[in-house]
């Protein structure tokens, strides 16, 4: 049975490149298009979650923060996917407990390696 | 109102329009590659299927055709090879016919000296007087009577023999001819096959070859598009930049109205310093701040992941 893994990002090229990388990989992917439709997506079994930082509403940091603090979701692996390179905000994000930092623009292959190695850990 | 008041939120709904444009037209184009590699993907698993599992079915099915025609002309050299041992079998057997005939011959033989000691016992009663003549000339044309009868019967014999002869060489003669035709039957057999075999193996290879070549290129043109795709995240960032500008442009207006409230006549005093700092604060990128701090800004390439 696939691993199923959520997209939350509010750019839809972005949830399109990453979606059709993983769906290509072997994954079931689930899309949300910011953190507040990514917390009404925090259903079944989550095997990771995949996050931008800027998006309307919630934004990631926040998303990640509400994510931790659900006990069925609390130990789902996230790896935040964002423009934002600053450390200020990486550390942000390393303190709201994500496990890791990719920096758009993306190779398909880095992101399916980072999830190999989070849904395998 | 001053022209600057008016015309930021002008230029701001002006890029807004521009960002919003620029993004369905980069979702378009990245729905239409992705359809693009789904459907390569449709055609490389559809050749896969077609050729077998990458051609071992197909391979397969050549090999089990090969063992089956082969079959087949192991079937005719059996044939063929049952009739050459019947043929030696006749053989031996016109051997033997000919030892009968020879027998036949000295059956023939013994008859005619019996036929010349009749003669010679008839000569012998003549010669003897009274009864016993009679007797002994009674006795003697028996004798040569069977004399006769045997030399009819063993040439009688000798006749069958020849005719069994006869039949037996006829018999071998056809059944060679037979064998040799059934020789050139399987060699031609044989040398079909390996016509027939050669070519579809050729067909097979083309085809294989062919199937490779299309998934190949398929690979090429898939990593090609998904390449594209990969350069289109571009407009996640651009999309963000011009946000930001947006929204910063928002928010110089309402610091122009602020100063020109409060009799100031440009941007300035707290207000300005305020409105900088939080210009700062809001970059998303680093090419935003490169700018902001007057360096040159350079191209984002794609990076590892960091872990923590």
């Amino acid at each position: 049975m696939a691993k199923r893994i959520l997209i939350v990002d509010d750019s839809a090229s972005v949830r399109q490149v990453a979606g059709m990388a993983l769906t290509r990989a072997g994954y079931e992917v689930v899309e949300a298009v910011d953190g507040e439709d990514g917390v009404s997506k925090l259903t079944g079994k989550l095997h990771l979650i995949i996050s931008d930082v800027n998006m309307p509403r919630l934004d990631g940091i926040g998303f990640l923060k509400a994510v931790k603090a659900n006990s069925s979701y609390k130990f789902t692996p996230v790896i935040m996917l964002t423009t934002e390179a600053g450390e200020d905000k990486k550390n942000e994000g390393r303190a709201a407990g994500a496990k890791a930092w990719i920096i758009k623009p993306f190779q398909p292959q880095t992101l399916i390696d980072a999830v190999a190695k989070l849904v395998l850990a | 109102m001053n022209a600057i008041e008016e015309s930021l939120p002008i230029f701001a709904k002006q890029i807004d329009n521009a960002r919003r444009q620029s993004e369905e037209a980069i979702l378009a184009l990245s729905t239409r590659f992705r359809g693009i590699v789904t459907s390569l993907d449709a055609a490389v698993a559809a050749s896969e299927k077609g050729s077998g599992d990458g051609g071992r079915d197909l391979v397969g099915a050549m090999e089990d055709g090969k063992r089956q025609l082969l079959k087949v002309v192991e079937a005719l050299e059996a044939v063929r090879s049952g009739r050459a041992a019947l043929i030696e079998e006749i053989r031996l057997l016109a051997a033997h016919t000919r030892e009968l005939g020879d027998m036949a011959q000295e059956v023939e033989l013994i008859a005619f000296k019996t036929n010349m000691l009749s003669l010679n016992a008839a000569i012998e009663a003549a010669h003897a007087d009274g009864d016993v003549g009679r007797g002994f000339a009674v006795v003697a044309q028996e004798v040569r009577q069977l004399s006769v009868e045997s030399r009819e019967t063993g040439k009688t014999i000798g006749r069958k023999i020849s005719v069994i002869s006869d039949a037996l060489r006829h018999i071998v003669g056809v059944n060679e001819q037979a064998v040799a035709a059934e020789d050139a039957a399987v060699k031609d057999s044989e040398m079909r096959i390996a016509s027939v075999l050669g070519h579809f193996g050729g067909m097979t290879e083309r085809l294989l070859h062919s199937a490779e070549n299309f998934r190949n290129e398929s690979e090429v043109i898939k990593d090609a598009v998904m390449d594209s795709m990969v350069q289109l995240q571009f407009q996640d960032r651009v999309g963000q930049i011009l946000s930001h500008v947006v929204g910063s442009l928002g928010d110089l207006a309402a610091t122009a109205g602020a100063s020109d409230d409060s009799g100031a006549t440009e941007a300035g005093g707290g207000g300005a310093s305020d409105y900088m700092a939080k210009l700062v604060r809001t970059y998303t990128t680093d090419e935003q701040r490169r700018i902001h701090d007057g360096t040159a800004a350079v191209a984002v390439a794609p990076q590892a992941a960091e872990f923590f």
